[in-house]
Formats: C-alpha cells, structure tokens, sequence
C-alpha cells in the first residue's frame, strides 16, 4: 500500500498528529467545520485525488467531497504523490476560487455580430460540435490539412491531444514553447538529444540555478522542497539573476549577472574547471564527442584524448574571469569561488536553466548549453546529485491504438527560416497570415492566451479579427481571456478538478505517472452512481476536453471512411465510442508497468487504484540510464562511429570501451561538445558552447540616452500565467507589477517609488509605477509578467477579481489602450468580491513587445531594450500605446537574421532532432536531395 | 500538552502557500488573514537581501488577548491554544489592541474577531494545521513543547530561537529560527506607498514607519543622481532605507472616533457628577439647581451616551448584554461595564431625589464621588491591559484620566451655568476647580508625554506621532486652544470668559481623547 510521502508523516513532527487523514479513511472522513468552530459540527467527506492544473509541476491534489452537499470543500495535497509528496504551492487550495468562481463560463457561447464585438448567445455543445467537424471534415477531405490547428498554452498532459490530432492526419499541433522554454530546450538537446534537464537536487552538493527556481520555476513545489533538502544537506546554491528572487535571497552565491552575460561567466567557469584539471577526464573521454571536436577543428591533430584536451583548453581560455567580470559584472573572485564548489561537487552538481536568460537574448539558447557544458565537464551527467536527461525520469504510456505519424508538413508552425526550432514558431504565427503564408480553417487555441501571453498583441487583435485569415476561433477555455474575446466558439472546459489528463513530469530522480480526474465524477463512481459524462457533474455544461475530442472526432468521420473513427472505438466492444473509464483503463492495464500488480494487491482493477491513490511510481533512484548496457541480437556496432544499431538499422547504442551502452539520442549517440549538426546547418561558430553578444548586451545600448536592459519575464510565486486570474486569494496577494529600479539608476531618471514611468519600446511604449529596489542590477529594469489583465466590457470579458476596465482606440496601425478603471468591488454569489479591496491590476506590457526570434532556437527573445523617462503629463497609469506596423518591420529584421532549410540531405529539419508530432520521413523533405 | 510553533525562517521562500491554506481551510474573507508572510528587504546592491517572517498568532502563554476579553470569547485551551468562540463574541475589538502582534482582525463576514487558533477544529481530529501540511519546504514546526518526541522540542533544545517582541512578556510560543530582526522588529523597516506586488492601503499605523524606522537611512544620493535634473522641479533622489518593507498586510485601526468621544462623554458624566457631589460635600448649598439637579442630569445624559457609544462600537451590537451576563472578570472591560452601571444607578437615585425635592444624603453623596472617580479612572487599567499600546500603558494615565474628569465635570457645569445660574461662589469655586485641572492637565502632558523618556520605542513613536506627526495639530490645539487660552481667560477675564473659557476646555480635552487614543493605534506593532 502507497504510504503518505508528506515529511511530517514519514517522520512524525508530533506524535498523534498527521498530515492527512489514514488512506484508509479516504471513503469517509470526518471533520469538524471550521466555519463554525468551536462548535464541533461534523462534516464527512470523501477525498478524491487529482491533480493541479495551474502550473506545470502538476503536484497532486486531494479533494474533499461533502458527502452529503455532493460539494467540494477544499483542496489539500495528494500525500501519495511521490512529485509533490502532499505538500502545494498557494495555487494547490487556490484551485477552490477557481472553480468556484462566481462568473465563471458555464455553457459554450457563439458570437454573435463581428468578431471581437462582445455579443454572445448561449449555444448547445451539439451544435458547436457539428459546426466544428464540419469544418474540420471539409479541410481533410479538400486536403487542406494545414488549416486545421491546435494551438496550446502548457498542456497539463502528456500524448492525449496529440494523439487526436495524429489520428486526423494533421501536423496541427502548435505550442507556446518558443515563448517560454525553447531557448533552454535548444541549448540542452544539442549536447544530449534530450530537451530537459533533472536536476538531482535532493542528493546535489552544489546548485546552480538559472531561474528562480525556488518560488517559481517550472516544477515549483516538487523542486523547491528538493532544493531545500539538498541545501540542508550541504549543498551550495548558486543563483543566476539580474533580479534579487526569492531564490537568490537563498543563495550562497547570488551572482546578479547583466542580462544576456550568463553564457560569459558559466564559460569562465568552465575555463577554470579546465585550466585545473577540475574535470571528470574519465567520463568527458567516454561520453563526450571528442573526436567530433578534433575532426571539424583540428582535423591535423593526431586524433587522441589528451590531444583534445589541449585543444579545449586552448579554445576556452580567452574567458578569464576578469572577460566575464566585464560583461556580467560579477567579480572576478566570486566567479573563482563558484568554479571552486562546482569543482568539489564533482559529480553531485546539480543545475537548471528553464527560461530567465535562455529566454531572454539572442543566443539565449547557449545559457542552457554553457550550463550543461559544466555538468559534462564535472561528469554529473545521469548522476546521483547531478543533472539527468528529463526522459530518464518521465514516463508516456501508450493508449490502445498509435494512429501514424502526419504525412503533412504545416509551414505556418515549422517554417523553413527556422530549421533548428525548438519547436513551434506559435509567436510569428499572426506575421505569417499577414504575409499570406497560408490561412487557417479551424482553429483551437486550448486554455491558450497568446493576445495576452505572447509578444505583441495587437497583430494577435489584427489577425484574430480577420475572418479570411481565421476563418473560425474555438476557444478552450475555463475562464475568461483576452483571447477567448476574439473567438467564435468560447467552449467552457474544465479547472484541475474537473476533468482527465495523464502526466508524469521530472520532478526528480524518479519515474511516475499521474491521473488527473473530475473528482465529483469519481465520487459518484465511489458512491455507487457512475456517470457516462462529465458534463453531468460539472458546474453547468462545463466539459472535458478527452470526451470533446471523442465526440469531435466521431463526427468528422461518422462513418470511419476517413480512417479517424477507428481511433475512438473501445478496445472492449468492438466498433463502439471509447468511454473514458475504456480509455484510461485499457492504460491502465497495458501500458504502465507493475501497476496491475500494485492494483491487485489492493484488491482493485488498476483504473480504481488510479481514481483512489492518484499517481503511480514505475521506477525510483534512475541514474545512469545511458549507461544501460545494449543486447541487440543480429545487431551491429559501426567500426568508426562505434554506434550501435538494430536489424532496423536504427541506431540503439554506442560502444564505450568496447561495452555496448544505451548512450543519449544525439547523432553520435554521445554528448555533443561539437554539434556537427550546427555546424552542417549552417551555424558552424556556434558548434560548440560559445558566447555572443545578446541583443540587450551593453555595447547595445546607450546608457547616456537612459537606455535600460527590460527584463520582462520574471514570476511570482503565487500566479501562474494566463489562468489565475479568478483566483480571489492569488490576486489578493499579487496584483501590481511595478517596474523595478535600482535606486542609482531612480536617481537618474528622477523617480521615486510609486511615480509613473513610460517605458519606450521600439514598437510604443507603457506607462507604470516604479519600485525602487536595491534588489536589481542598476542599469537593468525589471517587471513581472503576470499582471496587466484587461476587459473592454465593464461584466464580461475578463475576471474582474484581477482586471482593468480598458478602452482601445485604432487609428490605423496605432492602438491606445487606456485604463477607464481598476479592479473593483462586485455584486456576486460570492460574498468575497464586495471585499475586494484593491485596484491595481497591473500593467500589459507584452503587448508593446516587438516579436524578436532567436534564429536558431527560434526562441523569443523576451528582453527588451528600452528608454525609460518620467511619464509625460497627460500620461495616466496603465497607457498601453503600439505601432503594428512598425512590429510588423522589426519581425523582417529578426527574420533576417535566420538561415533557411533546406539543410543536409534536402530536408526541411534535422530528423535526429525532437518535434512534437513527428511527421513521415517523406514530409521532412523540403527539396529532392542533391 | 503545550503547543507552540517554530518557524524556520531559514527555510521559508516566500511563496505563500501558508496564507493561503489557511484562507481555504477557515474561510477567511478577503482583507484579512490570520497568518501572512511579510518581506523585507535588507541591504544595498549587491549585498542585499529580502527576508521573510510568517506572522501569526503567537499563541502566548500569558496571552493579553484572553485578559482583556469581556466575554471569555478569546480563551486558553489546556493545552495552550488561545482559541475563539465566534458566537460568544460581541466585537468589542479590545483584543485587537491588547494583541502586540496584529494577530487579531474583525472578520467581515461574522463581524466577531478571528485569528489563527492552531486549526484546533484539526488538531483535535489528529491533523497537524492546515498551513504546516502545505509548507512545501518543512518551515513551519508545530507540535507540543513538552513532548521529546515532537520536532519543536527537538528545534528547542537545538537552535537559537528568537521571539517577536519580548519586551511585551506575554511569553510567545511562536518561536523563529533564523529570523532577521529586521522582519521581526515592527519597527525596524520602513513601509512606502506601494509593496513591491501589492498595493499598500493608506490610513494604518504603517504610514507613519518611515518616520521612526529604526534603520533608516542606507545612502547618500549618488553623483549620478545628482548629475541629472528634471523637467517637473522634483529632485533626484536614491535615498534608501537600510530595511524596507517589501510585502506585508493591512491592519485596521479599530478604535476610533467612537471610542476617543466615548472617553470624553464619560468624563462628562463622571466629572459632572463628581464635581457637583464634591461641591455639596464641601458644604455648598444642597439646594443649589446646578449642583443638585443639573449635575446628575448631565452625568446620567453623558452617561447615557457613553453607553451608546459603547454599544455602537461594537461589531455585534446586538450582544451587548454578554458583557454582563457572560461577565470575563479579568476584563476591565467588564469590571468597567458594572462600574458604569452602579455609577448608572447611584446617579438614577440621585436624580430620583432631585426630582421629588430631596436632598440627597451624605452616603448618596460618597458614594456618587466615589463611583464617579472609579468611572473615569478604569479605562487606565483598560489601556493597561491594551499590551499592543504601549502609550496607553504610561502610569500617568490614571492620574490624568482623574484631571480630564475634574475639566470636563466643572467645565460641562460652567457651559450650563449659562441657562441654569447658580451662585458667584459656586461659578467661583468651579472656575478654580477647572483652572487647577487644565494646570495639572497641562503639567501632567508636558511632564509626561512631551518631555519624558518614554518606557518603550512603541511608547515613543507614539507619542512622536502625538506630538510630531499626524496629530500635532490636534494634540497641540488641544493644548494651547484647549487648555492655555481657556487657563488665560479665566485668570484674566472673569466670569465673563468663563462658559468660553469653559467650552474652549471641553473642547479641547476630546481633541487630545482623540490625538491621544489615535496616536497609540499608529505605531506598527507587526
């Protein structure tokens, strides 16, 4: 039986108090109501587990269902969980105001009038779903697959959608990765082949973290509680940051290096580990590409080890510590410090780099590169304490059926300008409609903001309102957005209790999958009531996106001739629609090794073990999976490359010292210090970890002009992007995002805290309060990202726990927002929105953002150079001016900077790379080969 | 059992995952919490950091809150938690100030007062609060003291521990481990106009905490700031302060403008009828109308509305019978609400008399003088036991709250003198009464506000902000309007200057109640 992971059970904190009541219990508990304390009336309840769906960390939740109301009372942790291990971050028990959200969507709504126009009507989900398939049924069948597109904020699951978009044919599948973590995710599957790191920090004895991992990163709580553990433990935390984070407040070395400088230091450092010979020589001789190195660079040398080692040397020397002092400013000695304690770690270094500088800069990606450099060079790659691959401690089941790979290639997601892109170019999306690279028949944006998440949102306005570039916007959505607003279809789908996902993320060294569930629906399965819809239990006729997409599939191909059906049948009854309970079921059951067992030892099918406990653990203390020896009978290894292939002739391993090991999937299966790839694609100065001047570099700027470094990305601890805005508690304590200043550069401007400053971008410029901080470089502004929600209607629009009251005014390409009012009071169910005591609400300045990709990561690059002065007079707090046209010139100038596909071999994209939804080999071709 | 909290500050990322576990699990409305973490940032670039300090009830083992509690709504359980009963509750709000923690707020939804209580409705069904279980980094400790198993005992006997205000002996059970005292001193860091992701709601004791920030000032304008003017004539500035408040909460004021005209409305009733009881007793006429009919008339009228002043200042006026039939001794609340209703009685009996054509005897007379005094003078031991205030905790306040009687008794007798005349001796002895009090007030308030050393740092930035800050203007009318120029009149003018003299004095003495009463409220204590 899966025992409670919270600390103060496993080690009692008092005896005869736990965290959570005996799983035993969990069918009925009884508590007493703190409402009416000290009276001790009872309430029972039943605890159902799910999971969080506000960040990405998933961390798990336990319900408590009244038995009687039928009503969820709270959300506490899943203490099962072995990721978060029943403990939460604010937005755990804040996903109650969410869901009890008195204004939330509750039925699908049409538009009615133009677009944009702020008319709806009621609508019955039937009708959206005919609409729709047809729709979608007329682009496959025309063959106008690439017009169909699923455009997702983070996905909260893993395969389910992708595989419904697989099933049609279609290479739809777009994300927000290159808003977020592309930049990272480059940097990292250059080396390894894998786009994320796993950090061991529980077992590290040094951290290094870019990001401020600790209050906000990408898995929060579960790394937080890991980080604090390893620190407890000995560990040294160093902290990367222009800003001082809540992290950096924890470190013992905060290094606040200039923005876009992190790739200078982290080569320093790793310049110093190699002029000591602080390196793990055995594993870099191993498992590093070396030879590649000497080939492509010093192909004269006699291609040895030590040979290569005088070549890294040499090739790294030129950063000193003084180099790197004078592009970050950081001392010098604090930099030799930090060498010092990597060094000592040796393979128990643990470090992170998600978005922050990755996302930050042209050439952000090579943060994430320079970082990992250190791993390899220290030999804490996979390591205990050290940083493994993310797919070693990351398990995807199967479903019943793998519909094959799209034969398609869509251009407006995959464009040819950037071969190398990790992944998606989501942001440009709105410039290539404008341009007449294509148009889209259906589109989905799925719990997905981009007017608001992505830069320059107006050219999001222009586009979205344009109904021959879209010519029909569904809306996923659980509440209100800014793009919801510009959709057709505004379709209510489900909070982190209210519908099915499966998940297992990297939480640490540790393999696990997790089932999100609507917990009312379990409830009643538990009480003996099963239900076949999730709309049943749902408040209004909030849905499910797994049964949508069954339902919406069934309906494009009702007939099964498009080869769609066949994919949304159950596994049981031949021919019939997939249920759910079939669905996750036959999971359960097939795909998610030693569950069945674990099942029946608890006397349960493996679908009810997951509805009771909530997550599995397939494996724990995964290290050194590419170490994994290879038995390939009939296999081979190549005498040069030493790869290892099947009968397939798919590459399996590599031999290392004439062992057969799993290796990484990289071209060399090794580590790759030289990226031929790169190099082949037309990048070859950056084959290696290199740095390059960011586009907020200093030298960029002109300091006498008051020209600043914008950093505008930061997170707080307690929102979460585009979807806490209904959360009453979270707003309550976040709702202004000041522009920090340090008090050298305040005194220049002439600002004190709390007076309006205009910040100028190159596109138009946003007008806020400053907070003036020691906590942040000089010559650097910072503000963070979560706020600035905006509703152009005084009740609709948006959650008016958390937005401003706006008008926009056109005049051709230039937009002006104002602010009419702040947050206020509001008569509703909740007696807690007359309680609403703040007005801020932050101001937009992602919309004054020009779109400036990263050519090779195709990351945006968030940074901003800006100009900041006092406001001028008739400026008021919240003005949000924009040129698109002048957004639309600086798009040409970054795409200029790209080097187009076609690449080696005539394709459109390296195969070896990582994409989601990988289409047929033949669909990579961009021209026949030479 | 003795239950207490640790709070590892060396642990705590801020993330406030506290807060808002606890908003879920007790329902609490916004603008309130019973536990939050406030942020302060420390130090100058690059060698500055934000410390965090989650505030909450302290559960003190000599909890003020509990003494002053008319009701016995705030208690202490046996083993250690100070608990609320929100349905015995009358919303006096006197726990609020008797709290040197802010850890007590008037709950808009119930109107009664809550704070953190441990999650007793968990602990006594086993679960350890609701704010220790979602920590996500093991910061909050809470278990029984006494206990060698619990981890708080083991944090006690291994770890430098520090507590929020100890010099205010209520013997705090929060106990913090790596705390900086610059989070945990109300007094150290400075709060500006805006937190660094929250609004700061004006009109609370943390306006003032720039004036009397322990560790104020950081740097000098640089040579770049100084360099650059600007269009709009503000100056340049990157002053900073040394510790500055980056995150924190509202606290309410919740004495007000009720409670200052309360003080002064019971002066009224207790010096009318004292001076005009004493009067008699000295051997006036006992036929006098002022002295035998006016006096107890105004102390009953007064009387009357100290009364509803007391009951509309309640949260839950509907309760304000609790207070005597659920009588908490200790209170001096309570004791002073049955003072105010045997003064109420012996001043009906009086007036019965007056009324029939009667002379009240001696004993009536005593007992009148003595019931009077003891009604002007319990709010002394009420303050006293308002342990959040320290100005109020000043041994001069007895003392003065016994002059205020005797200016307001023979001032309020002087300003009817007008419609009920009385004899020259009687206006001369009452002129003389009121000049003695307004010199002993005036010498009392120089003596022990203006010019003394104050008991405690809260004491003295209060009375800064009395006598410096937002209310000097009040507090020195008060004085000067309110007690000089009427002292002036009556030495120079006679009894022509008298009823002005007369009213400019009780005049006076409810700007310096309010000047007074405010000044207390507005030094931060958490």
């Amino acid at each position: 039986m899966p025992e409670s992971q919270h600390p103060a059970d496993r080690d009692p904190m008092q005896p005869g108090l736990t965290a959570y009541p005996p799983r035993e219990n969990w069918d009925s508990w009884t508590e007493y109501e703190s409402r009416d304390w000290p009276n001790r009336s009872e309430r029972t309840y039943s605890l159902v587990p799910t999971s969080c769906f506000n960040c990405e960390s998933a961390c798990g939740l336990l319900a408590y269902v009244d038995r009687e109301t039928g009503d969820v009372r709270k959300f506490e942790g899943n203490p099962l969980h072995p990721g978060s291990r029943g403990r939460n971050c604010a937005k755990g028990p804040a996903t109650l105001t969410q869901t009890h959200d008195p204004e939330r969507i509750l039925y699908p709504l049409k538009r009615v009038g133009e677009r944009g126009g702020g008319k709806w009507e009621r609508v019955s989900w039937d009708d959206v779903l005919d609409d729709l398939a047809g729709r979608i049924r007329s682009a496959l069948v025309e063959d106008r697959k690439n017009e169909i597109m699923y455009h997702v904020g983070r996905p909260g699951e893993d395969g389910y959608t992708n595989r419904v978009l697989a099933a049609w044919g279609v290479d739809g599948h777009n994300s927000h990765t290159n808003i977020c973590s592309a930049g990272a995710r480059c940097g990292y599957a250059f080396w390894m082949g894998i786009d994320r790191p796993s950090p061991d920090y529980a077992n590290a004895k040094a951290i290094l973290l870019i990001s401020a991992h600790l209050e906000s990163g990408h898995y929060f709580n579960p790394h937080a509680q890991r980080i604090l553990e390893g620190k407890r433990g000995g560990a040294k935390v160093i902290v990367m940051d222009p800003r001082l984070s809540n992290t950096a407040t924890h470190a013992d070395h905060w290094l606040p290096t200039y923005p876009g400088s992190e790739p200078a230091v982290l080569l320093a450092i790793a310049n110093i580990l190699l002029q000591n010979d602080w390196i793990n020589r055995d594993f870099v001789r191993r498992w590093v590409n070396w030879e590649s190195f000497m080939r492509a660079r010093h192909s004269n040398d006699t291609l040895t080890f030590e040979n290569f080692l005088v070549r890294l040397k040499e090739s790294y020397n030129r950063y000193t510590p003084e180099f790197a002092e004078s592009e970050s400013g950081v001392p010098a000695q604090q930099i030799v410090e930090v060498a010092r304690i990597i060094a000592d770690a040796g393979e128990a270094f643990s470090a992170h780099n998600w978005r922050a500088a990755a996302a930050g800069n042209l050439h952000g990606w090579m943060t994430a590169r320079a970082l990992f450099f250190l791993n390899v060079l220290t030999g804490s790659v996979a390591s205990k304490g050290g940083t493994t691959p993310n797919a070693y401690n990351k398990f995807v089941p199967k479903a019943h059926t793998s519909p094959p790979a799209p034969d398609q290639w869509n251009n407006l997601s995959w464009p040819k300008e950037f071969p190398l892109s990790f992944y998606e170019m989501s942001f440009l999306l709105p410039h290539f409609l404008k341009e007449g690279r294509g148009k889209l028949a259906a589109y989905f944006t799925r719990v997905y903001n981009p007017v608001w998440t992505n830069p320059d949102g107006f050219t999001w306005i222009e586009v979205l309102k344009n109904e021959s570039l879209v010519e029909c916007h569904a809306a996923l959505t659980p509440v209100w957005s800014e793009t919801a607003w510009f959709a057709d279809y505004v379709l209510p789908v489900g909070l982190g209790s209210e519908r099915h996902d499966l998940h297992s993320y990297e939480t640490h060294a540790s393999k696990w999958v997790a089932f999100r569930q609507p917990v009312l629906r379990a409830f009643r399965d538990r009480m003996g009531q099963p239900i076949e819809d999730t709309r049943d239990v749902n408040p209004g006729e909030v849905w499910e996106e797994n049964e949508f997409w069954i339902e919406l599939s069934w309906r494009i191909d009702p007939d099964g001739s498009l080869g769609i059906r066949q994919h949304f049948e159950s596994p049981y009854e031949s021919g019939q629609k997939i249920s759910i309970d079939d669905y996750y079921r036959w999971i359960f059951e097939n795909s998610v090794p030693g569950l069945p067992e674990a099942a029946a030892t608890e006397s349960l099918t493996p679908l009810e073990y997951m509805r009771r406990i909530g997550v599995f653990e397939v494996a724990r203390d995964v290290y050194h999976t590419h170490e994994t020896e290879v038995v390939t009978a009939g296999g081979r290894a190549n005498p040069e490359t030493g790869i290892v292939t099947d009968e397939s002739g798919a590459a399996v391993g590599v031999e290392i010292d004439g062992v057969a090991r799993q290796g990484f999937p990289t071209p060399s299966r090794k580590l790759e210090l030289h990226s031929d790839t790169l190099a082949a694609w037309g990048w070859p100065e950056y084959a290696i970890p290199t740095h390059a001047p960011s586009h907020v570099a200093q030298s960029q700027l002109d300091a006498a002009n008051n020209e600043f470094c914008l950093v505008p990305t930061f997170r707080l601890p307690v929102l979460i992007h585009t979807r806490s805005n209904n959360a009453k508690w979270l707003n309550e304590i976040a709702h202004s995002n000041p522009l920090w200043l340090n008090p050298d550069d305040a005194g220049r401007l002439g600002v004190h805290t709390n007076d309006l400053v205009r910040v100028n971008t190159e596109i138009g410029y946003y007008v806020l309060r400053a907070w003036v901080t020691e906590g942040i470089r000089p010559g650097v502004a910072a503000c963070s990202h979560h706020m600035g929600r905006w509703r152009t209607q005084e009740s609709e629009g948006n959650a008016r726990w958390s937005s401003a009251k706006v008008s926009i005014q056109q005049d051709g390409t230039t937009f002006l927002m104002r602010r009419e009012h702040g947050v206020e009071a509001f008569e509703s169910a909740d007696r807690d929105s007359q309680l609403v005591w703040w007005h801020d609400s932050g101001v937009h300045q992602n919309l004054t953002f020009p779109v400036q990709p990263d050519p090779i990561s195709g990351a945006h690059a968030w940074h901003q150079r800006v100009r900041l002065e006092q406001a001028h007079d008739d400026d008021r707090e919240g003005d949000i001016s924009v040129d698109t046209a002048k957004s639309h010139e600086v798009y040409k100038a970054w795409m200029a900077r790209t080097r187009p596909a076609p690449g080696p071999g005539g394709l459109r994209r390296p195969e070896w790379l990582q994409r989601p939804l990988k289409p047929t080999r033949e669909a990579y071709r961009l021209v026949d080969s030479p | 059992m003795n239950y207490g909290w640790v709070i590892d500050q060396t642990k705590c990322i801020g993330c406030h995952a506290c807060s808002t576990a606890c908003k879920s699990e007790n329902d609490v409305p916004l603008g309130v919490h019973r536990t939050w973490v406030k942020a302060v940032e420390v130090g100058e670039f690059p060698h500055v950091r934000r410390h965090f300090a989650v505030l909450r009830c302290n559960h003190c083992a000599d909890p003020p809150c509990v003494h002053i509690c008319p009701v016995s709504a705030m208690h202490q359980r046996a083993d250690g938690i100070v608990d609320i009963a929100h349905d015995r509750c009358i919303g006096c709000k006197a726990c609020i100030q008797a709290c040197p923690f802010d850890a007590i707020h008037v709950d808009p939804a119930e109107n009664t007062v809550a704070k953190c209580h441990f999650c007793a409705h968990r602990v006594d069904r086993g679960l350890l609060p609701a704010c220790v279980v979602i920590c996500p980094v093991e910061a909050l400790v809470f278990g029984d003291m006494d206990d060698p198993q619990s981890r708080v005992n083991r944090y006690l006997g291994s770890t430098p521990l520090s507590v929020r205000r100890p010099e205010q002996n209520t013997r705090p059970k929060a106990f913090y481990a790596g705390a900086h005292a610059a989070a945990l001193d109300p007094l150290a860091a400075a709060h500006e106009a805006a937190y660094m992701w929250s609004e700061r709601r004006a009109g609370t004791a943390k306006d003032h905490s720039a004036d009397f920030s322990v560790w104020s000032l950081l740097r000098s304008p640089t040579n770049a700031s100084k360099a650059k003017g600007n269009g709009n004539g503000r100056t340049p500035r990157s002053r900073m302060p040394k510790a500055r408040v980056a995150y924190d909460v509202h606290h309410e004021v919740s004495w007000k403008g009720k409670v200052s005209s309360y003080l002064w409305t019971k002066s009224v009733s207790a010096g009318s009828a004292f001076v005009g009881a004493a009067a008699m007793l000295f051997g006036f006429n006992t036929s006098d109308r002022l002295l035998a009919t006016v006096a107890p008339m105004v102390a009953l009228v007064a009387l009357a509305a100290t009364g509803v002043l007391l009951v509309i200042d309640l949260k839950r006026p509907e309760r304000f019978w609790y207070i005597l039939l659920k009588p908490q001794w200790r209170s001096w609340l309570t004791r002073g609400a049955y003072i105010i209703t045997g003064f109420g009685a012996i001043l009906s009996g009086w007036m019965a008399l007056a009324m029939t054509g009667r002379v009240p005897s001696d004993l009536v007379l005593w007992t009148t003088v003595v019931l009077a005094f003891a009604t002007a003078v319990y709010t002394a031991f009420l303050f006293a036991q308002c342990e959040a205030r320290d100005l109020w905790q000043s041994p001069l306040v007895g003392p003065g709250l016994t002059i205020q009687m005797i200016i307001a008794g023979s001032g309020a007798l002087l300003v009817l003198e007008l419609f009920v005349p009385t004899t020259p001796e009687v206006t001369g002895f009452l002129s003389k009464v009121l000049l003695a009090g307004l010199s002993a007030h005036l010498l009392s308030i120089l003596v022990g506000e203006v010019s003394a050393r104050h008991g405690s740092s809260n004491a003295a930035a209060a009375a800064d902000v009395m006598i410096k800050g937002q209310y000097a203007v009040l507090f020195w009318t008060s004085l000067v309007a309110g007690a000089i120029a009427p002292g002036f009149l009556l030495l120079t003018t006679g009894g022509a200057g008298v009823p002005l003299a007369s009213g400019l004095a009780l005049a006076g003495l409810l700007a310096y109640e309010h000047a007074f009463v405010m000044s207390a409220q507005s030094v931060p204590v958490s």
